[in-house]
């Protein structure tokens, strides 16, 4: 049924609460896991300034070594619980707008379902966010798994 | 106030509520409204059409960006209404002080290229603040360089939103917000637009297209002044020598050196530009970036150059407008029967220079949108510095550790609305011309960031205590003439301010606020000095650091000083 599960993590809880998830539909089906981090363009912009936008452009992330760190802790943490169940994986990084790049690796590498997590965010971080889950659900056309976030925190 | 700006600090104090430049034409016209959005979307859509790519993997190398380019992207976010408008209007309110401006700013990238571009290069860190706290270990450090970075963007910021608003005016009219003034509306919606264009250049991946915000601001103010000084017969080739021939019709303020601002303030202004260019953060952060040391330092060069055409230019341009004015609307200097030309007008002199010589509004229209495009590519790059301060250097490294990108992101966009919102309030009725606002941004810098750069990269023994001690000192000794000048300006404090608006005119001679970085860096160079001394060295590896900065041997190119003392060859392999 499922031969390429994608994992889009940003290395949050919530992204977290997806993994065990899809690792188990991969254990059944064979399946390999595709880690996916992107470093959010938005973000660089807004956190580490445009300079560091136009570092990325030309091709400089390996300068950017706590960027780096940041990916591989994330997409890591999908390897990991992969890897004790025996399921295969591959970590993935890339960068652009997250929901974006999410949709581009899913044509691209003949995913065929987008397990992620979503923190259910509610009220301003909301209005000022959006949800990443929400655009990828909408504008895919693979099936997408979207769990939630159980609402012990937010 | 004694000094600086006061020819024009007597008239404005009555018509600060409805600040109006006077000659100048306001109301809605249709082709430079055009132009102005049409420039802002072609910003827009270059931004989306280079688009940061979303490939599979780690980017291939895309293509990098030559010193000439870097020179421009220097030269635009270099160059703001501070150096559009509001230099020309301090030579035409001021005369020979306003030349203070023209040498402040440029010294200051000599500083650049001989101690710090290159050197800088070396450290590589992200922001301003990243520096400050790693090169001294400390949080503190790190925190009181974000809060300098917020306030200096904020400072900064207001300064450009009185040139957005002013030349607004001539394009857009009289909005009539809320009962608010003309100029305030403008300032309001001006505000609107530019916080807008961020979050949309931000969702679009469009970052700055530097080079062409360079070409279109320079080709403006150029063409300004050629087209002026051609129609009405000033000058032919070169109106930057030319325009010496209207010296002496032009009145004293041009010819006789500090009869009005005195000898201490022109240096006081002149040496706080100079460290304050060394010191700005969204000036610095270029230097991080760039390909290697010898790009940072040719870039500097470059910049230098590109920034030169217009300061070379804003004298005449100045000389221009001035007689245009005395010859068409009145007196500009304050006279027994007339208060003279208002800060008002001065910071808009530009544009005025060019309707007063009958250009059609077209034209007009295109040296306005000049003045706008560098207020507004200005503004954006202070505030995302404003807004990294906050989102990096606060939140993700003193608040919340494990912060993911979006969080970030967050964080980040509320602080481009608050630094929005109060620099929009304090520009609704603000307290000096465009020149003046910006230079108190630049003492800031040069007060508490510049001497911090500058032992941190050259003496090795500038240790964690010394830093914060110099950085507190700094600090405060740029608050004081603050609150002494600036603060009374706001209604705060002004009963206890004389008849002259500063609380005590003995420190407002000595300890001017547009130039208090005289006073304040040999200070603080003592201060972090002498901390230094008294208290333990830094660790070795901070010491060899230092010295890898100013290391003769070149670095590769993706090597910063950091990897060369953990004797790491460059970035680490992906997955250890």
């Amino acid at each position: 049924m499922y031969d390429n599960i994608l994992i889009p993590t940003d290395g949050s809880e919530a992204a977290q609460n997806a993994v065990e998830h899809a690792v188990d539909l991969a254990e059944q089906y064979g399946a390999t896991i595709h880690a996916l981090y992107v470093v959010d363009v938005d973000a660089t912009n807004l956190t580490l300034g445009t300079e560091q936008v136009d570092r990325i452009r030309q091709g400089r992330i390996g300068e950017m070594p706590e960027v780096q760190a940041e990916a591989d802790e994330a997409t890591g943490l999908v390897a990991d619980a992969a890897a004790t169940r025996g399921v295969s994986v591959e970590e993935h990084v890339t960068a652009g707008s997250p929901s974006r790049a999410i949709r581009n690796f899913v044509a691209d590498n003949d995913i065929d379902l987008v397990v992620m997590g979503s923190h259910g965010r509610s009220g301003l971080s909301r209005v000022v966010l959006g949800s990443v889950a929400e655009k990828v659900l909408r504008r895919t056309r693979v099936p997408v798994l979207v769990v939630d976030l159980n609402d012990e925190d937010e | 106030m004694t000094a600086g700006i006061d020819v024009a600090a007597a008239a404005l104090a009555p018509a600060q509520a409805g600040i109006l430049p006077e000659g100048l034409n306001v109301s809605f016209k249709l082709l430079p409204a055009i132009l102005v959005s049409g420039m802002l979307a072609i910003f827009l859509a270059i931004g989306y059409v280079f688009k940061v790519a979303d490939t599979e993997g780690m980017w291939v190398a895309g293509r990098s960006i030559g010193n000439v380019e870097n020179g421009m992207a220097i030269g635009a976010n270099w160059m703001s209404a501070a150096s559009y408008l509001g230099m020309a209007a301090l030579i035409a309110t001021s005369g020979f002080y306003g030349l203070s401006f023209v040498v402040g700013w440029s010294t200051g990238y000599f500083i650049l290229l001989i101690f710090m571009a290159a050197q800088m290069r070396r450290f590589g860190k992200y922001t301003a603040p990243d520096f400050v706290g790693d090169r001294f270990n400390s949080d503190t450090a790190r925190a009181i360089g974000a809060v300098t970075t917020f306030l200096i963007g904020f400072v900064y910021a207001i300064g450009q939103a009185r040139g957005m608003g002013l030349v607004g005016l001539y394009i857009f009219g009289d909005l009539g917000l809320l009962g608010l003034s003309g100029y305030q509306s403008m300032v309001v919606a001006m505000m609107a637009i530019t916080v807008g264009y961020l979050t949309l250049s931000g969702m679009l991946g469009a970052t700055k297209n530097m080079a062409v915000q360079y070409v279109i601001l320079i080709v403006a103010f150029l063409a300004g002044l050629y087209v002026v000084g051609f129609t009405n017969g000033y000058s032919t080739v070169l109106p930057h020598i030319e325009y010496g021939a209207l010296f002496s019709e032009l009145g004293r303020e041009f010819s006789e050196p500090f009869v009005n601002q005195g000898y201490y303030l022109w240096i006081a202004t002149a040496f706080s530009l100079v460290v304050g260019t060394c010191g700005l953060p969204h000036v610095l952060v270029r230097f991080y970036t760039v390909e290697n040391e010898r790009t940072a330092r040719w870039s500097t060069v470059w910049g230098l150059g590109f920034i030169c055409l217009l300061y070379l230019s804003a004298p005449a341009f100045a000389a221009f407008g001035t007689d245009l004015y005395a010859n068409q609307i009145g007196p500009v200097y304050q006279t027994a029967e007339s208060a003279g030309m208002t800060t008002a007008a001065g910071d808009v002199i530009v544009v005025l220079a060019a309707q007063l010589s009958n250009l059609p509004t077209w034209f007009v229209g295109f040296v306005a949108a000049g003045g706008i495009a560098a207020a507004i590519a200005t503004t954006a790059g202070l505030f995302i510095t404003g807004s990294s301060a906050i989102s990096h250097d606060i939140y993700k490294n003193l608040i919340n550790e494990d912060a993911t990108q979006r969080q970030q992101v967050f964080v980040g966009r509320l602080s481009i609305v608050a630094l929005g919102v109060i620099t929009t309030l304090a520009a609704l009725d603000p307290a000096a011309p465009i020149a003046a606002l910006v230079s108190y941004a630049f003492s800031l810098a040069g007060a508490v960031l510049f001497p911090m750069f500058f032992l941190g990269l050259w003496w090795e023994n500038t240790n964690r205590q010394g830093a914060l001690a110099g950085m507190t000192t700094g600090l405060v000794i740029w608050t004081i003439p603050m609150i002494n000048e600036v603060v009374p300006a706001y209604g705060i404090l002004a009963e206890a301010a004389g008849s002259d608006e500063v609380l005590s005119a003995t420190l407002a001679q000595w300890v001017p606020a547009i130039g208090s970085a005289l006073i304040a860096v040999p200070l603080v160079f003592v201060v972090t000095i002498a901390v230094s001394l008294a208290t333990p060295e830094p660790p070795k590896e901070t010491k060899q650091m230092v010295r890898q900065c100013h290391s003769p041997e070149p670095m590769g190119q993706q090597q910063t000083a950091e990897d060369a003392v953990t004797g790491d060859d460059g970035p680490a392999p992906a997955d250890d």
